[in-house]
């Protein structure tokens, strides 16, 4: 016997495995689940989400640091405390960050300690969690409130309430200990419905969002603090709480609403990590509209007019709204080119135009070769894609092929795609900053320039005639968020990696002898905007390159080795005599291992704080100038003078 | 009563497949307290388990008192 085989096949269609399930719980009984943890991110990316709690129970008993002996695989520390019993949460959390592919070291609170976790002071060499999750419940206000009560009683305990949790949040969020996660809390109807008179069960309901209203605020205050909205779960029809569980185990919220704000989590997680995807490829026919271009026509296809057209145009508005946030949209279609450009161009029922795409791949070879040549030609990594297709089997080819790449697939029911596509947050970021506004723009620019590049007989003399321009400076206030985005994305040249949240770098650039520098870049097609950071210490003769960071849209333009030049000249003219980098080898950064060694740095062993870092010097004996192709204009701070 | 949970040994998998535990045949009559993996939360994920499966309701506090497996799977079938 299994549940599996009760349970009712998704109706998604065969996309999703039912019998994904029965496979991990076969390697759990011969015992081989830790040794084969390599197979788990493939069960559980196409597992239904209903399976994942029953997952989470088997994935969650194996020893973190076992599986880590078997498999490379990232692990998360999350600190999860709250008003309640929080335990519950485990389970579908390590499911959730199993399905993308990381593994949770959880560290669970003891009931009701969540205050006195928040508020504790940061203890001197205790590992940080990178998250903390606090779960909120009605008990939170509850608790405080004793019967017989009136809704004044209520306003008094949220309002009191809500001021403690405040204080907690800003003591933890002092202390530098990291990012913290809140929630808003669903009001249960066994709460509402004790009142009798009408009149004041609205007050009730007022006075409730007045509380998680206060809660949402938090995450306003503090750019290191995310507050999770729970009304939109519960509006999908999850059921807030269960009065057994709740009774007997303190457990306050339902185990289907920990399930759904797992999800949540894990995405947040995901963003934490720098893992937000990119660029969104779209298949046309059956995705974008309805019908076969290639049979119908483009004034044959299903879009605008019609249930089923207007659903699809529906769609498409759904991925403009993405778009206007930033997110590259592509298309990849087995179709004759010109009829596609032809239908982008001219269908009026179309929201997304030729234009609203940064590539359109329509040709007759296989998806995974279109998706690896958009890849390259935007010079971003497969993991940063996700391809939304209706055809089972082009869904199931690319799944199979590029294992980095996110499927999703939308079935026969257009009304449906967009739930399909934003069942994960797949681009869910801390904040928008101006960078990501004008993302789609600067990669058509892009296209641009590769077509001068074309005209010229070498890379140099395209390097020469492209007029490039590059700038160093302490960031205004306003790119503090871009910068902290940068550090947060970057994958590849990215030397140190070191994940900076926004409060992080802005206490950078007011500590004493630390500068951040913001590296902006722009040329005759375009302003590339704020491309790369770098984090400079000052240390009694010696400048040390904490971290550098580059945005891999500007590589390969000599504005690394500008940079290298400008740090450089800086040093000497403030009475340095060497300059130190480091080199933290990560899985994409190896490309620039020997970054430093080729800017006239020398290896001079490990950093004695981290034992992975490289420490490379340089000792200003002899000062490359920057590449000539480009004019670097360089300010480093108040008292520094300017070298241009 | 559905064939669902037809004896023990249904029960016994349903503890390793839905909760992760390895219950062996000779580990229902243990104390609970034996197991240091056993909670109460765990108990009531086994509560939802069972009621989903056998579409009914599990008297959860007589559950919540019992001290074997055994009892347990008493309590579930009664």
């Amino acid at each position: 016997m299994t549940e599996t085989e009760n349970r009712v096949a998704d109706p998604a269609g065969t996309w999703h495995a039912p019998q994904a399930l029965a496979t991990l719980r076969a390697l759990h009984r011969e015992g081989t689940l830790t040794a084969r943890y390599g197979r788990v991110r493939a069960l559980l990316t196409r597992m239904p989400a209903s399976d994942l709690p029953a997952a989470g129970q088997l994935l969650a008993r194996l020893d973190p640091r076992e599986v880590c002996r078997h498999t490379d695989v990232p692990v998360v520390a999350v600190s999860v405390t709250g008003h309640s019993t929080v335990a519950p949460l485990v389970a579908p959390l390590t499911a959730e960050l199993a399905r993308h592919g990381l593994l949770l070291e959880p560290k669970v609170a003891p009931y009701g300690s969540y205050l006195q976790d928040l508020m504790r002071p940061a203890t001197p060499g205790e590992d940080q969690p990178q998250v903390t999750l606090c779960l909120l419940d009605a008990h939170t206000v509850f608790d405080d409130v004793t019967v017989p009560w009136r809704v004044e009683d209520v306003e008094a305990a949220a309002r009191a309430r809500l001021s403690l949790v405040a204080g907690a949040v800003r003591a933890h969020q002092e202390a530098g200990r990291g990012l913290l996660v809140v929630n808003t809390v669903p009001l249960p109807r066994r709460y509402s419905h004790q009142l009798v008179d009408l009149r004041s069960r609205a007050r009730l309901g007022a006075v409730w969002r007045d509380f998680n209203r206060g809660l949402l605020l938090l995450a306003e205050k503090h750019p290191g603090v995310v507050t999770v909205d729970l009304d939109p779960l519960v509006a999908e029809g999850v059921p807030a709480w269960d009065a057994r569980t709740a009774q007997y185990a303190r457990a306050r919220l339902s185990d289907a609403l920990l399930a759904a704000y797992a999800r949540e989590a894990a995405h947040i997680v995901r963003a934490r990590l720098g893992r937000t995807r990119k660029c969104l490829v779209l298949d046309l026919d059956g995705t974008l509209w309805g019908g076969v271009l290639g049979e119908d026509g483009s004034a044959g296809v299903e879009l605008g007019a019609g249930l089923r057209g207007e659903a699809f145009q529906e769609f498409q508005r759904v991925l403009a709204q993405l778009a206007s946030q930033g997110v590259l949209l592509a298309v990849s279609s087995k179709n004759d080119s010109d009829t596609v450009r032809e239908t982008l161009r001219t269908h009026p029922a179309m929201v997304l135009r030729e234009d609203a795409f940064v590539r359109v791949n329509a040709n007759w070879k296989a998806k995974h070769d279109n998706l690896r040549d958009i890849a390259d030609r935007l010079g971003i990594g497969l993991d940063s894609f996700v391809f939304v297709d209706d055809s089972l089997f082009e869904c199931g080819l690319v799944a199979e092929q590029l294992p980095d790449v996110a499927v999703v697939r939308v079935d026969e029911e257009p009304a449906l795609h967009p739930s399909a596509l934003l069942a994960d947050g797949w681009f869910d970021l801390f904040e928008l900053t101006e960078a990501d506004l004008q993302r789609a723009g600067r990669y058509r620019t892009e296209a641009l320039r590769q077509e001068f590049r074309e005209d010229f007989g070498s890379y140099q003399d395209y390097l020469e005639g492209i007029g490039l321009e590059v700038v160093l400076r302490s960031p205004r206030e306003s790119e503090i968020g871009r910068v902290s985005q940068l550090t947060l994305r970057t994958n590849q040249f990215h030397l140190a990696t070191e994940r900076l949240q926004v409060p992080q770098v802005a206490a950078r650039t007011l500590r004493q002898g630390q500068h951040v520098i913001a590296v902006r870049a722009r040329d005759r097609f375009g302003d590339h905007g704020l491309v790369g950071a770098l984090f400079l210490r000052r240390e009694a003769e010696v400048l040390r390159i904490d971290n550098f960071v580059l945005s891999c849209r500007v590589f390969s333009r000599g504005i690394e080795s500008a940079c290298v030049a400008a740090v450089l000249e800086f040093a000497r003219n403030t009475g340095a005599n060497a300059v130190t980098g480091r080199y933290v080898p990560s899985p994409r950064n190896s490309a620039f291992s020997s970054f430093y060694a080729e800017h006239g740095f020398t290896v001079t062993g490990t950093d004695p704080d981290d034992h992975n870092a490289v420490v490379f010097r340089h000792d200003l004996g002899d000062v490359a100038p920057a590449p000539a192709h480009l004019r670097l204009h360089a300010a480093f701070g108040p008292s520094d003078g300017e070298t241009v | 009563m559905t064939t669902a949970l037809a004896d023990i040994e249904a029960f016994r998998t349903l503890l390793q497949e839905e909760l992760g535990l390895l219950v062996e045949a000779e580990d229902l009559d243990r104390p609970l307290d034996d197991f240091a993996d056993w909670d109460s939360v765990l108990l009531l994920r086994l509560v939802t388990v069972v009621e989903t499966l056998l579409g009914g309701r599990v008297p959860v506090v007589d559950l919540l008192e019992t001290r074997t497996f055994r009892q347990m799977y008493e309590v579930v079938v009664r």
